[in-house]
């Protein structure tokens, strides 16, 4: 007999849940996680952390903006030891309360990194674990530039929400979420921050109408872009780095945070010795219930290709497990909202314009500006825009975009828009309370219907 | 992977998936229309040779008026029958005369005159029920619907006013409304509004039927064909003419007796149609 019935591998968001789930289900159920505590990257280095940082930014831009209103505060001192126990004690908070969650339902965790050795045996130390079933959910870490040298002076992500200084001139290289969260942080905190992306269009994915926005005012921070660009070269010294770039020219900076993107975890696993398939790109090919190439090992999260977001892994973890319990599930949609936490906030789901017209819909866009919502202004918001896709025939609504203050929370209701099959009319007949940022998904869909008064 | 624009809800997605036998995680209400079309999946052409058409347009209209008003209404089909010979021989005597009018008085005419009259007398049956139940609307005009056979299916025109009509415009106003319903050319100005509504299987043949209520009304009155009877005077079997009567009622609005009375007194009036002036 086994020594467990389920062995996640992996304590992140989705392997937490998926633990957590089958439990509650009644299995005997073990964590295998490398780090100290639960809550992968995402508590512990990733989506928590940059969050606390982001919010002290927030209040360090709203005290400057406060003398529009005359009332003028002295500029900031930053204590940033004390900025980073209050960050870590937050994560610390989080982190024993997910171990308490775990105890409480008698799931155990081994703190070991865990690799297989065959498809019913995993190795976690010097312990070996028979399992009847595995989820794996190692997840994904930083990539680094090839030719890159590792120097106290060029940081990746983690490494840049430890916050070992605020550097005064900062280059980000890679513009995508991360990198953009991190200019955010640092160019509140008085960093000079300049952006390099090798892409010629900032986040090419999403509506370019919002991205300006974003731009702008991110440059009003003071942040340079520099689009189209590579680095040919690093010299790190022990003062700073200096850049040479594709367009001839080069610069010396304090700091450099690399932020290029992600890679799935599994190479480091042994994936072989059980015998489950996984792509060149160590991305572990799953079925719609999450179901490697071998039949009693599942794998979710990051391991499993994009978008690696912390709550697409919850879900499938969640599928998964309720699989494992024999309960006829499966990842019923693909449809995962994406957030840049950037000031203001980016948010977006669904299909944009040029995707529904290659899908076969026959598309059009809505929009409200939100220099025209009452409660962006008086709430001291800037420029923002909410956007609707939406089908010309049947009128559903078939996406979206929003950029400005909490856009984020904003998204949810598009989300659940185009999950229960609204259409425009559905949206502008919902009553909205005003003043609210929310007004403006009504509003937008009004205005395609030409019953908008607010324009 | 799955399309990223659904065409169902994610609870009714999972339902789906799980074939049902798995707890659902919403509330959302199965509709059980949809679920009915199970009994209507067979492969028909497996026991021979079939054809298809598609049903009028009319025809899908009536369908859901149907099922609304035999999955929500209440009903009892209450039956009695009409001595029709003093009827029928003053219609017999007044013949002559009409023709040289230009007038056909039919039986109808008198049928429809005697309801309105019953409606003024039991007015719970010239009402309809408030969208919510609570309460009853009870009409002041008296507009009768008559169900008109088609090559295109059933129509109900309405006869406005017809308790204020006298019989030879009543008369008068079936043949208009029965020639434009078969020529297609009756107006929305025809339809709606109706106290209740009759329908009439007495010119082709049957006994009883129970016909199904015309919602928002409260009854409709089912006719066949009149038939012969013996019947005991206390000493021998005489013939009289029977006029088979079924009233289908929304029992939530009138109850049995009160149903009795009405066809009881609806009777009267054709029994002896002097009382129609009264």
């Amino acid at each position: 007999m086994a020594d467990v019935q389920l062995l996640v591998l992996g304590g992140g968001p989705g392997g937490y849940a998926a633990a957590f789930r089958a439990a509650d289900l009644g299995l005997n159920v073990l964590i295998v996680e490398g780090r100290d505590t639960l809550g992968g990257v995402c508590l512990n280095e990733g989506c928590i952390p940059s969050k606390a940082l982001l919010h002290v930014a927030k209040i360090i831009r709203e005290a400057k903006q406060a003398e529009h209103y005359g009332v003028v505060f002295q500029p900031p001192k930053i204590d940033i030891k004390k900025l980073i126990n209050s960050k870590d004690q937050i994560v610390g908070n989080l982190t024993g309360g997910l171990g308490g969650l775990a105890s409480r339902r008698k799931v155990k965790v081994v703190h070991e990194k865990g690799v297989f050795i065959g498809p019913n045996t995993l190795q976690a130390g010097n312990d070996v674990f028979t399992f009847e079933h595995a989820i794996i959910a190692v997840g994904s870490r930083t990539v680094a530039l090839a030719n890159w040298p590792t120097h106290k002076r060029i940081w990746d992500s983690t490494r840049a929400l430890e916050m070992p200084e605020v550097p005064e001139n900062l280059a980000i290289v890679g513009a995508g979420i991360i990198g953009l969260e991190m200019a955010t942080i640092y160019s509140a905190l008085g960093s000079k921050v300049t952006l390099v992306e090798l892409s010629k269009d900032l986040l090419p994915m999403v509506d370019k109408e919002a991205v300006k926005i974003l731009r702008q005012q991110l440059s009003n921070f003071g942040c340079e872009f520099l689009l189209g660009t590579s680095v040919d070269q690093v010299t790190p010294s022990d003062t700073g780095v200096s850049l040479a770039f594709s367009d001839g020219h080069s610069r010396d900076y304090d700091v450099v945070i690399s932020s290029v993107g992600r890679r799935s975890n599994a190479d480091g696993i042994d994936c072989d010795a059980a015998g489950i398939h996984r792509n060149q790109q160590d991305i572990i090919t799953i079925d719609d219930q999450c179901r490697t190439s071998v039949p009693n090992i599942f794998a979710i999260g990051d391991v499993t290709g994009m978008p690696m977001l912390a709550h697409r892994a919850t879900h499938q973890g969640k599928v998964a497990a309720e699989v494992i319990c024999g309960h006829k599930v499966q990842m019923n949609t693909s449809l995962i909202p994406s957030v840049a936490y950037t000031d203001p906030e980016l948010a977006w789901i669904g299909l944009n314009l040029e995707e529904a017209k290659e899908q076969g819909y026959q598309p059009k866009t809505t929009s409200f500006p939100w220099l025209a919502s009452g409660r962006n202004l008086a709430s001291g918001g800037h420029d923002g825009l909410t956007k609707i896709v939406y089908c010309t025939e049947s009128h559903r609504i078939l996406g979206g975009t929003i950029i400005g203050m909490n856009a984020g929370e904003l998204l949810a209701e598009l989300t659940l828009a185009i999950e229960m099959c609204a259409t425009l009319e559905d949206l502008a007949l919902v009553v909205h309370a005003h003043p609210t940022l929310s007004e403006t998904l009504a509003f937008a869909a009004e205005r395609a219907l030409g019953t908008l008064t607010d324009l | 992977m799955k399309t990223l624009i659904p065409n169902t809800t994610p609870s009714k997605r999972a339902q789906a998936f799980a074939g049902g036998d798995v707890e659902s995680t919403g509330t959302s209400q199965s509709n059980p229309a949809s679920n009915a079309a199970k009994y209507w999946q067979v492969d028909h052409s497996a026991y021979g040779e079939v054809t298809q058409e598609p049903l009028s347009k009319i025809a899908l209209l009536a369908a859901e008026n149907l099922l609304v008003a035999s999955q929500t209404i209440p009903t009892v089909t209450h039956g009695d029958k009409a001595n029709v010979d003093q009827l029928e021989a003053f219609r017999r005597s007044l013949k002559d005369e009409m023709l040289s009018l230009n007038v056909k008085l039919s039986s109808l005419a008198f049928f429809v005159k005697a309801l309105a009259k019953a409606l003024k007398q039991f007015p719970r049956f010239n009402s309809s029920l408030t969208p919510d139940f609570s309460s009853l609307v009870l009409k002041s005009y008296v507009h009768i619907g008559i169900a008109v056979d088609t090559d295109y299916g059933l129509v109900v025109p309405v006869i406005r006013n017809a308790d204020k009509k006298g019989l030879v415009e009543i008369a008068n106003e079936i043949i208009e409304l029965s020639t434009a319903a078969r020529e297609k050319k009756l107006k929305s100005s025809h339809f709606g509004g109706a106290s209740i509504t009759i329908s009439s299987l007495g010119g082709i043949s049957g006994t009883h039927f129970t016909p199904i209520v015309n919602p928002p009304e409260v009854a409709i009155l089912g006719i066949t064909k009149t038939v012969v009877e013996p019947v005991w005077n206390g000493e021998v079997f005489l013939p009289e003419s029977k006029l088979p009567l079924d009233l289908t009622y929304d029992h939530r609005v009138i109850n049995g007796a009160e149903a009795a009375k009405f066809l009881k007194y609806f009777c009267s009036l054709l029994d002896e149609p002097k009382r129609l002036m009264v």
